[in-house]
C-alpha cells in the first residue's frame, strides 16, 4: 500500500511539474490537459479508500458470524447444560439417600450387638462371682452359643451394607464428569460476551466492571470466594463472633 | 421433647433427623419451608426447632421472626444449620433471637455440642 502511495505521490509531483512548465510556457492546451490527468489521479486515490472501506465493512460482517455461534449457546448448549445441573442434583440426591438407606440398616444391626454384648457380660460376671444357679448357666451358654451365631450373620449383613455404601459413592465420577462439561460450556460463554463487548467498544464499562466490588445482601447459599471478609469460614469463628455479641 | 426440622433438602432433614436420634430425641417432624413450617409449629406442640436459613418460599430467618412475634410461640428455642456465614447475617440472626447458629457442613458433634449449651441455658433460667 505504502508503495502505491509513494508512486502517486511521484506520478503527481511530476505532472504539477509538467503543469508549471506549461503555464510558464504559455500552452493552456497542455495545461488543461495536465489538470485534468491530475484529477484523474485523485480519483484513483477515492476508489482505493472506497476499497478499503469496503475490506473493512466485510470483515466486520464476518465478526458478526459470532452470533451464529451465540444462537447455537442459547438454543442448544445452555438447556443442555441446565439438563446436566439437574442430573448432578438427582444423581448427588439418589447417592446420599441410598448412602442413608444403608447406614440407617446398619445402626440397628450395631445396637443390637452392642446390646445383647453388654447383657451377656453382665451375666458372665455373675457367673463368675458364682452367683448363677445351674439352670441359669445352661441358659447363658445357649445364649452365648446363640449370640456367637448371629454375630457371624451380622458381621455378613454389616458388610454387604457397608459395601452398598461404597458403591453409592460412584456419583463423585458421572457427576464431575458432567460438571467439568457445564464448566468449558460457562468459558465459552464467557468468551463469546468478551467479544461482543469489544464488537461494540465496551472495553472500558467492561473493565470497570471487573474491577468492581459486587456485593450481594440476603441468603445466598455457600460461598466458596475465600477472599471475601464479610464472610466467616468456620464454626469457630461463627461461635467467636456469636460470644462477641453476648452469646 | 418434639422437635420440628426445617429444610428445602430432604438429604439434609434426614441427616439431622438421624444425629438428632442418636441423641435421644426420637420425637422428630419435618417441614420443607418456613411457610409450612409456621402452621405446624402454631398447631402442634413442639419444644425446639431446627431450621435452615436458605429456602425458598419463606426463609428460616423470617420463620424465627415470626416464631417471635408470635405470643404462644415467642419462647420456643431456635438452632439455625445454614450455610449463611456472612458476618451481617449471624448479626441479623442473632439480634431475632436465634439460640444458636451452626454453619454447614458441621458435624455430629457441634450438633450435640450446640444443642447441651441451648438446654443448660433454659434450664438455668
Amino acid at each position: 500500500m505504502e508503495t502505491q502511495d509513494k508512486l502517486m505521490a511521484d506520478v503527481t509531483l511530476e505532472q504539477a511539474k509538467h503543469l508549471l512548465d506549461c503555464l510558464e510556457e504559455g500552452n493552456i492546451q497542455a495545461a488543461r490537459e495536465t489538470i485534468d490527468s491530475l484529477s484523474q489521479i485523485r480519483e484513483a486515490s477515492l476508489f482505493c479508500e472506497v476499497g478499503k472501506l469496503t475490506r473493512q465493512l466485510h470483515e466486520a460482517l464476518a465478526n458478526f458470524q459470532l452470533d451464529d455461534k451465540i444462537a447455537g449457546l442459547a438454543a442448544q448448549e445452555i438447556p443442555d447444560a441446565k439438563d446436566r445441573l439437574n442430573y448432578v442434583i438427582e444423581t448427588t440426591e439418589n447417592a446420599a439417600n441410598k448412602t442413608m438407606d444403608s447406614v440407617e440398616q446398619c445402626l440397628p444391626i450395631s445396637e443390637n450387638i452392642r446390646d445383647t454384648a453388654d447383657n451377656l457380660l453382665g451375666d458372665w460376671e455373675r457367673l463368675y462371682r458364682r452367683e448363677l444357679k445351674p439352670g441359669e448357666f445352661r441358659e447363658l451358654a445357649s445364649r452365648v452359643e446363640e449370640f456367637l451365631k448371629s454375630v457371624g450373620n451380622d458381621s455378613t449383613e454389616l458388610n454387604k451394607l457397608l459395601t452398598d455404601v461404597l458403591v453409592a459413592q460412584d456419583y463423585q465420577d458421572l457427576t464431575g464428569q458432567v460438571i467439568r462439561k457445564v464448566i468449558t460450556l460457562v468459558q465459552d460463554v464467557e468468551e463469546n460476551l468478551v467479544d461482543l463487548v469489544k464488537m461494540f467498544g465496551r472495553t472500558e464499562d467492561f473493565k470497570r466492571a471487573q474491577n468492581e466490588t459486587k456485593k450481594v445482601t440476603g441468603a445466598e447459599g455457600p460461598v466458596i470466594d475465600k477472599n471475601r471478609d464479610d464472610v466467616l469460614t468456620n464454626q469457630d469463628d461463627v461461635d467467636d463472633l456469636l460470644s462477641s455479641l453476648g452469646f | 421433647m418434639k422437635i420440628l426440622i426445617v429444610d428445602d433438602f430432604s438429604t439434609m432433614r434426614r441427616i439431622v433427623k438421624n444425629l438428632l436420634r442418636d441423641l435421644g430425641f426420637t420425637n422428630t417432624a419435618e417441614a420443607d419451608d418456613g411457610q409450612t413450617a409456621l402452621p405446624m409449629l402454631q398447631s402442634g406442640d413442639f419444644d425446639f426447632l431446627v431450621t435452615d436459613w436458605n429456602m425458598p418460599g419463606m426463609q428460616g430467618i423470617d420463620l424465627l421472626k415470626s416464631v417471635r412475634a408470635d405470643p404462644n410461640l415467642k419462647d420456643l428455642p431456635v438452632l439455625m444449620v445454614t450455610a449463611e456465614a456472612k458476618r451481617e447475617q449471624i448479626v441479623e440472626a442473632a439480634q431475632a433471637g436465634v439460640n444458636g447458629y451452626i454453619v454447614k457442613p458441621f458435624t455430629a458433634g457441634t450438633l450435640k455440642e450446640k444443642i447441651d449449651k441451648i438446654f443448660e441455658r433454659i434450664d438455668g433460667n
